[in-house]
């Protein structure tokens, strides 16, 4: 195979080396913008209901989010409309300081909505010329019924990732000493975006049906939803586990360490061995074994028919995965798992070095679990210009797959790469977590082994890649 | 008569819920109506958003135009990003492009990046055009945004040719327009135009290409096609190329009324009597043969109080429109700004037609939605905001006509003009069966 394409062949484990060496250069080009510290951690405090934010920024930070995510959360999810509140920060307020501003706003916010919290979220503006909203937060809620707290969250001041775990760092300071330990209780760590379309629900009630059926009870699912009470009330639990090991990783870390609440450090649960991993790492340390293993048993033999056919399609297959920044590498790498698990042979293509250091710790976490899969990066992730980097990277995935003997494609169907090509981005694909995922999954697997031969469309190939 | 306005509070302005972007969006609006363009954002990468909504709203083209961002982090807050910038024009020498718009956001220009002596520094080493505007979410609304950038295309882009194009217009900010597909209303302005045999010079901006700014002197007219930014731009044609301004003091063609008007006065202009009358006749007679066909159902319309809120492009002609028209009783008008030369407008309509409406520029979510609870029309003319907002009031109706709707349109679909009529009466109809539709079966099917 003419490998002039490829920037990178190796496994996952060299490649985090590389990162970490600085030899792969973690930055994204200038055509790839995720979005920036305020949009993530206004995701997590928008996860919790009756929060009013005052967003101490001007007013194109404050529509943005309110438009993805609290009309969206109105839109698909039932949720009713709150409010996005800013200071509309101007020129003025650049030149003399928004403090006093942001005072009388907060007092404005808890007038109109009485809300239970209130999240005061700094941008790039009120960061920059020092307004300090820490100090106004903490004076301010002497004067209003509602709890205040404030993120340092602008734009500029980290990545991605360190919006949601300064917003996770701010919610526990919303903890209360615990009045009793609540006997079988966990809290969901890690979600975020509120419960939004960009959260995939079916896996959290996955969740929560494999642990209900154990006899466990949900405090909460921190910010998926949550109420300020159950937030207050976060550590009376036994323990914490995650719905995403990724996100809620940082949360779970900062509540062993800070509240010794134990947590649960297992990846995410797709195919059979992760979902018994997943499953028992809760059981276990709440002593609760003899069900859990009962009910794995029970429902691995009613989905016999399903692992089979997992065995039966993957078996001996190459499986190139490609999944991008949505919905996460973190996906990759369990789906690169659950391939190994069924005898195929994974190959994660085009996991950014920015999202390795990105999230440094969970990948790092997956290697010590034993996951090292093969990564191959292409030259088109590195290409100036989305469009130019997506048309390449297309091409070369095309070419890529032909140095394969019998390949099979999980991830975005926005790619044709010519070989069986499975969808993981059906509405009826979820859950992929747990014993309907397997289900799922199989079922997906099964469709795009029968219908590898029929041709791909035109009219899409040509909207996404020109021509 | 006595008419009630009120202007934001100063509660408001400490505690503000925006039904706008910031002018970062609005100059990015601007300038990627230009084909085949390059955007760089100046900016962390969470304002790298504003630029892709713009790009939406913009209908670009992602084979075409171009979008990058400095992404700047902490180093370049502390530090200065110029040297960033530099290397990131430099990288885009990669790209065949014609022109690069190099848009600053709000933390580069408080830290003191100079994008202009970037821009005058770097332009030797590049074969495409720089362009940079400061245009910091700070200094004001995505409408403030829009006007900067118009005023930097013109002053950058457009020179005086001392030469005249009979029966030539040029059109300003058509994109600034609370319709969904506003490019519909753009094609029925260009369309009308050329039956009445005038020439566009320019589209300042949509789909322009950059060689249309050399014509852009030489016309004879402007129009103005938003109520809510671009006046500034034309009264800079004004002043500096002698271009006038049509159809100046009069709401946009939406609703019958309007639509005759504004064909009138066009007509008028451009001497194209015959056109605007054949146009007029043509026009309605259509749009009531077409109702008569369909089925226009009038019974929840007569005299129902209603509310309009949104901006003032679609919002001023609505008016006329529903209370004309639809004989329908506005009682509630919100609009998202407040320009002096839309208020005049909308206060003098309000007199024509003997209205006496509460009226609110400027209006935020709180605003509108406290005026909602209070007013508690029969129907609301307004958005996806405006849906959720009245939810647990007892208000019936909702007509989705401004953005944001949340609903996918394929086609760009008018309010101007007849087929606009249609297209309205159609949204209006069909929102209000949406309200009669059963969300529950109250038996199950026994097969």
């Amino acid at each position: 195979m003419d490998n002039d394409y490829i920037a990178f062949q190796g496994s996952l484990q060299q490649l985090l080396e590389k990162v970490e060496s600085g030899e792969m250069v973690p930055k994204l080009q200038a055509s790839h913008a995720p979005p920036c510290k305020f949009w993530t951690a206004f995701m997590v405090v928008n996860g919790i209901r009756h929060m009013a934010p005052v967003i101490h920024g001007p007013t194109g930070c404050t529509y943005g989010v309110a438009n993805a995510y609290k009309l969206t959360s109105c839109e698909y999810r039932g949720v009713p409309l709150e409010p996005t509140a800013c200071t509309a920060l101007d020129e003025s307020n650049v030149v003399y300081g928004g403090e006093g501003k942001l005072v009388e706003a907060i007092k404005e916010v808890e007038d109109r909505y009485q809300p239970e919290l209130i999240a005061v979220l700094s941008c790039c503006c009120s960061g920059i010329i020092g307004d300090d909203v820490e100090t106004i937060a903490r004076d301010a809620e002497k004067s209003v019924n509602a709890r205040v707290i404030a993120i340092r969250s602008e734009g500029f001041g980290g990545d991605f990732r360190s919006g949601f775990e300064d917003a996770f760092r701010a919610v526990m300071d919303l903890m209360e000493p615990p009045r009793q330990t609540r006997e079988n209780t966990i809290n969901i760590l890690g979600a975020r975006v509120g419960p939004t379309y960009t959260e995939w629900l079916e896996d959290l009630d996955e969740i929560k049906r494999l642990v209900s059926a154990i006899g466990v009870e949900i405090n909460a699912v921190l910010c998926g939803g949550c109420t300020l009470d159950e937030i207050r009330r976060a550590r009376e639990v036994k323990l914490n586990a995650s719905w995403c090991y990724d996100w809620g990783q940082k949360l779970g870390d900062l509540m062993q360490e800070r509240f010794g609440i134990p947590y649960s450090r297992t990846g995410q649960p797709y195919g059979l061995r992760a979902t018994e991993e997943w499953l028992m790492g809760v059981a276990e340390p709440l002593g609760l074994e003899k069900p859990a293993r009962e009910l794995l048993g029970k429902e691995t033999d009613q989905v016999r028919a399903e692992l089979e056919s997992l065995r039966r399609n993957l078996g001996g297959k190459t499986a190139i995965i490609e999944v991008a920044e949505f919905p996460g590498p973190i996906r990759a790498l369990s789906l690169a798992r659950m391939a190994e698990e069924f005898g195929a042979k994974p190959v994660v293509v085009n996991i950014h070095p920015y999202t390795i250091k990105e999230r440094m710790p969970s990948i790092k976490f997956l290697i010590e679990s034993g996951q090292n899969p093969e990564v191959v990066l292409t030259k088109g992730l590195f290409s100036l210009g989305t469009f130019r980097s997506s048309r390449r990277t297309e091409l070369e995935i095309r070419q890529l797959v032909t140095g394969y003997d019998n390949a099979i494609f999980l991830g975005t169907p926005m790619r044709q790469p010519g070989i069986p090509q499975v969808n993981l981005t059906t509405r009826t694909g979820f859950p992929q977590y747990g014993f309907p995922g397997i289900r799922n999954i199989a079922r997906l697997v099964e469709s795009a082994v029968a219908h590898a031969a029929r041709p791909r469309s035109k009219l899409f190939r040509q909207v996404l890649y020109g021509g | 008569m006595a008419t009630e306005h009120e202007f934001l509070t100063r509660t408001a302005e400490r505690c503000h819920d925006p039904y706008l972007r910031c002018a970062l969006y609005g100059a990015a609006q601007a300038v990627l109506g230009i084909s085949g363009c390059c955007v760089l954002a100046h900016a962390p990468q969470g304002c790298n958003m504003l630029v892709n909504s713009a790009f939406g709203w913009q209908d670009a083209d992602y084979t075409e135009t171009l979008t990058l961002c400095t992404k700047l982090c902490e180093d370049e807050i502390v530090h200065g990003g110029e040297e960033l910038l530099t290397r990131t024009i430099l990288e885009a020498r990669e790209f065949s492009i014609p022109i690069m718009f190099i848009l600053s956001a709000c933390g580069p220009e408080i830290v003191g990046d100079d994008i202009t002596a970037v821009c005058e520094e770097v332009q030797s080493q590049v074969d495409f055009k720089l362009v940079p505007i400061q245009c910091a979410g700070f200094r004001g609304s995505q409408y403030d945004g829009t006007d900067i950038a118009l005023e930097v295309l013109l002053k950058n882009l457009v020179t005086d040719t001392g030469q005249k194009i009979a029966n030539s217009v040029c059109l300003i900010a058509p994109h600034a327009n609370a319709n969904p597909t506003w490019v519909g209303d753009l094609r029925w302005v260009q369309d009308v135009l050329a039956q009445m045999g005038v020439q566009v010079t320019a589209t300042i901006t949509h789909g322009t290409a950059l060689s249309d700014f050399e014509k852009i002197s030489a016309s004879e007219a402007s129009i103005l096609l938003s109520f809510d930014c671009g006046q500034k731009a034309v009264d800079y044609l004004s002043t500096e190329f002698g271009i006038e301004q049509v159809c100046k003091d009069i709401p946009l063609p939406v609703g019958f009324g309007n639509t005759r008007r504004w064909l009138s006065e066009l007509a008028e202009h451009f001497g194209a009597g015959e056109v605007a009358d054949r146009l007029i006749t043509e026009g309605e007679k259509m749009v009531v043969e077409v109702c008569r066909r369909k089925g226009l159902e009038q019974f929840f319309m007569h005299r129902a109080p209603s509310a309009i809120v949104t901006d003032a492009t679609i919002g001023i002609p609505l008016v006329r429109f529903i209370s004309e028209d639809l004989e329908m009783l506005p009682e509630l008008i919100c609009l998202r700004s407040s320009q002096e030369k839309s208020k005049e407008i909308l206060e003098k309509e309000l007199k024509e037609l003997s209205l006496n409406p509460r009226v609110i520029y400027g209006a935020d979510v709180y605003q509108s939605s406290t005026a909602l609870a209070e007013s508690r029309p029969e129907a609301v003319f307004g958005s996806n905001i405006e849906k959720h907002g009245i939810e647990e009031l007892d208000i019936p109706f909702i007509f989705l006509i401004a953005s944001p709707t949340m609903r996918f349109r394929m086609i760009d679909r008018e309010y101007f003009g007849y087929t606009g009529m249609l297209n309205l009466i159609e949204f209006i109809q069909n929102d209000w069966r949406e309200r009669y539709r059963s969300r529950q079966r109250r038996y199950q099917a026994r097969w």
